[in-house]
């Protein structure tokens, strides 16, 4: 986890029950999964498989694939492309298995 | 026997959505598939869903999206969102396209295919590009557009209306915008000049672009001629170095967004054949594309920023005439109205695309953006630098392609995505030939990874 650089506008939206490596947290609904890893602070999402720098989304449009993570049990997943859905179990791979 | 479709069109911006509508309208049976969860591209990205406060952010240009939208929602068309298309090829009957659906394999059908998957930022590969606090500017605008999300601070950098559009954007939002270094070469607004006849048939946008220029060069802490720009920092980002006139300066910083312009998304193209041609004006390779869409492929159109960069109102008029003409195939005699419309599109398509030269020149990336320092990491799946890159291009390899087998570079997930136009720079620069004469990466299926749980789940349409 990182400081907040970034904050919500909205503030009485409805919010979503994710999971992220384990630990339940409540999101604002309808934003993709990797809005809501930068909502909750987390920056850096994965290690590079060759250089095991830490690595963050970087174009949340579906082109640069930095934003892979496991969603619900499936691997190479675009956390910029998909939505949360109550109860999404995510696992970012910052540590452990790479997605 | 699966259901065949008489249109399919990959993407719902406003090249997508238009040609939808008018195909849908002429009795066509269409199908839109789209990887986003909701309809409207990149420029009215989540236009149905934004909240007041967003929307007064973001700005009259984008609401302007709204009639679209709603014609779009209520045509007779099939729209499948949240749809990541992984493979795409010839079939006997026209073109197979297959998509993952909520984790499974849809394979569709259909006798003719319109790709309007629109354009990406142009990778602005600097030293320290990769680390966690750098994104692209779309990146922080489609954060706005579809998660209300802000930052406090952040330092933009590069060239590009998107630039100085998100600068606005965030200052009205109230974000701190620490500085914004345009990359822009002081050269450009002279080689610029004479384009700006074509500008001018665009009067009002003209206005609009000057307007976002002063204002953002009045009220952020606006520093030109800037090259030289290194992200530093370890993990993350701390801060940016760049050089103005040989001088060297720091900014201590978390966050920063890079832009250099958009090229369009031609992957799909390639894979299905088509004739790629390199765009002088800008910077980039596109498909060959005929004003009404056709490619060098029988049954395939590309429309909007997929073909070539224009920007929204030229994407929705390129497809309004895809539409039509893919209507109209076939059919000897078209309405005296039908066609004094399609003259129309015809001309203001042409135009626009003209007028655009002047955006093109005006923000032509700098030149030391494509000879890159050599330990800047090129490609960034494999991390392979731009060093590496270029001791074997001067060796004398033949091309990108070969220098994929070597190096490895382009064959990430991203498929090249964000490296392919640097690597040919970089061969380019080696090899003392010009960029034009070095031929683009080739793609190879699949477009986006795919796991054999998913492929084992397929279904057909
Ligand atoms: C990040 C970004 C932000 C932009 N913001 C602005 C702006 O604020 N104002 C402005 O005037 N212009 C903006 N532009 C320029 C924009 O490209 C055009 O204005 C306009 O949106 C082009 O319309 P289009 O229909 O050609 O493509 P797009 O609007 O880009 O639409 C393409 C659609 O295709 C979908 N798609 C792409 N690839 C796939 C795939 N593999 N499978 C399925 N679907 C796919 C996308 O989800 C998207 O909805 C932006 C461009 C980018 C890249
Ligand atoms: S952030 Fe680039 S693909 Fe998801």
């Amino acid at each position: 986890m990182t400081d907040l650089l970034f904050s919500c506008l909205l503030k009485d939206s409805p919010m979503c029950p994710i999971t992220v490596n384990g630990v339940e947290h409540q999101v604002p609904a309808r934003l993709s999964v990797a809005a809501a890893l930068l909502y909750l602070g987390n920056l850096a999402i994965r290690k590079h498989p060759v250089s095991s720098e830490a690595r963050a989304p970087f174009c949340y449009m579906g082109v640069c694939f930095e934003c892979l993570v496991i969603i619900d049990g499936q691997h190479k997943q675009r956390a910029c492309l998909r939505e949360v859905m109550p109860h999404m179990c995510i696992e970012t791979a910052m540590v452990g298995v790479n997605p | 026997m699966s259901k065949v479709y008489d249109y399919l069109v990959i993407g719902a911006g406003p090249a997508g959505m238009a040609a939808a509508i008018e195909a849908s309208n002429a009795g066509l049976c269409v199908l839109v598939l789209d990887q986003a969860e909701n309809a409207g591209g990149q420029i009215y990205r989540n236009l149905g869903q934004v909240g007041i406060q967003q929307a007064r952010v973001l700005g009259p240009d984008y609401l302007v999206g709204k009639p679209l939208l709603a014609e779009f929602m209520a045509a007779n068309c099939d729209y499948q969102p949240m749809a990541q298309l992984w493979h795409i090829e010839a079939h006997e009957k026209g073109f197979l396209v297959v998509a993952l659906v909520h984790g499974e394999s849809i394979t569709y059908v259909t006798s003719h295919l319109l790709l309007a998957n629109g354009a990406m930022e142009r990778p602005m590969a600097i030293p320290g590009w990769h680390k966690p606090g750098v994104m692209t500017a779309g990146a922080g605008q489609i954060l706005l557009k579809t998660a209300a999300l802000l930052p406090k601070q952040v330092v933009l950098a590069g060239s590009g209306p998107l630039l100085l559009l998100l600068a606005q954007q965030y200052r009205a939002a109230g974000v701190i915008i620490t500085a914004l270094l345009d990359t822009t070469p002081k050269s450009n607004y002279w080689y610029a000049t004479p384009w700006l006849m074509a500008g001018l048939t665009t009067p009002k946008q003209l206005l609009k672009g000057l307007w976002l220029t002063l204002v953002q060069r009045i009220k952020t802490p606006y520093i030109t001629g800037v090259s030289g720009i290194e992200v530093l920092g370890e993990e993350c980002v701390t801060g940016v170095s760049y050089t103005v006139a040989g001088k060297v300066y720091d900014i201590d910083c978390n966050l920063i967004m890079l832009h250099q312009g958009l090229i369009p998304e031609t992957q799909m193209g390639q894979l299905l054949g088509c004739t790629q041609v390199w765009s002088e004006n800008q910077q980039c390779w596109q498909a060959r594309v005929a004003v009404a869409g056709q490619t060098s492929v029988p049954g395939l159109q590309i429309a909007g920023d997929a073909g070539t960069i224009g920007g929204a109102y030229v994407a929705q008029f390129n497809g309004r005439l895809a539409g039509i003409v893919r209507a109209n195939s076939g059919v000897a005699t078209l309405s005296l109205q039908k066609r004094l419309l399609t003259l129309w599109l015809c001309l203001r398509v042409k135009q626009l695309h003209w007028a655009r030269g002047l955006v093109d020149r005006l923000y032509r990336p700098a030149d030391w953006l494509s000879e890159p320092s050599s330990d800047t990491i090129i490609c960034r799946c494999e991390q392979v630098t731009a060093g590496a890159v270029t001791a074997i291009a001067s060796r004398g390899c033949a091309g990108v392609n070969q220098l994929k087998a070597y190096t490895r570079a382009g064959m990430g997930a991203c498929q090249g995505r964000q490296c392919g136009l640097n690597l040919a720079y970089l061969v380019a620069h080696a090899q003392q030939r010009p960029v034009s004469k070095v031929e683009p990466l080739t793609v190879r299926p699949p477009l986006s990874p795919i796991n054999l749980g998913q492929l084992s789940r397929q279904t057909e349409l």
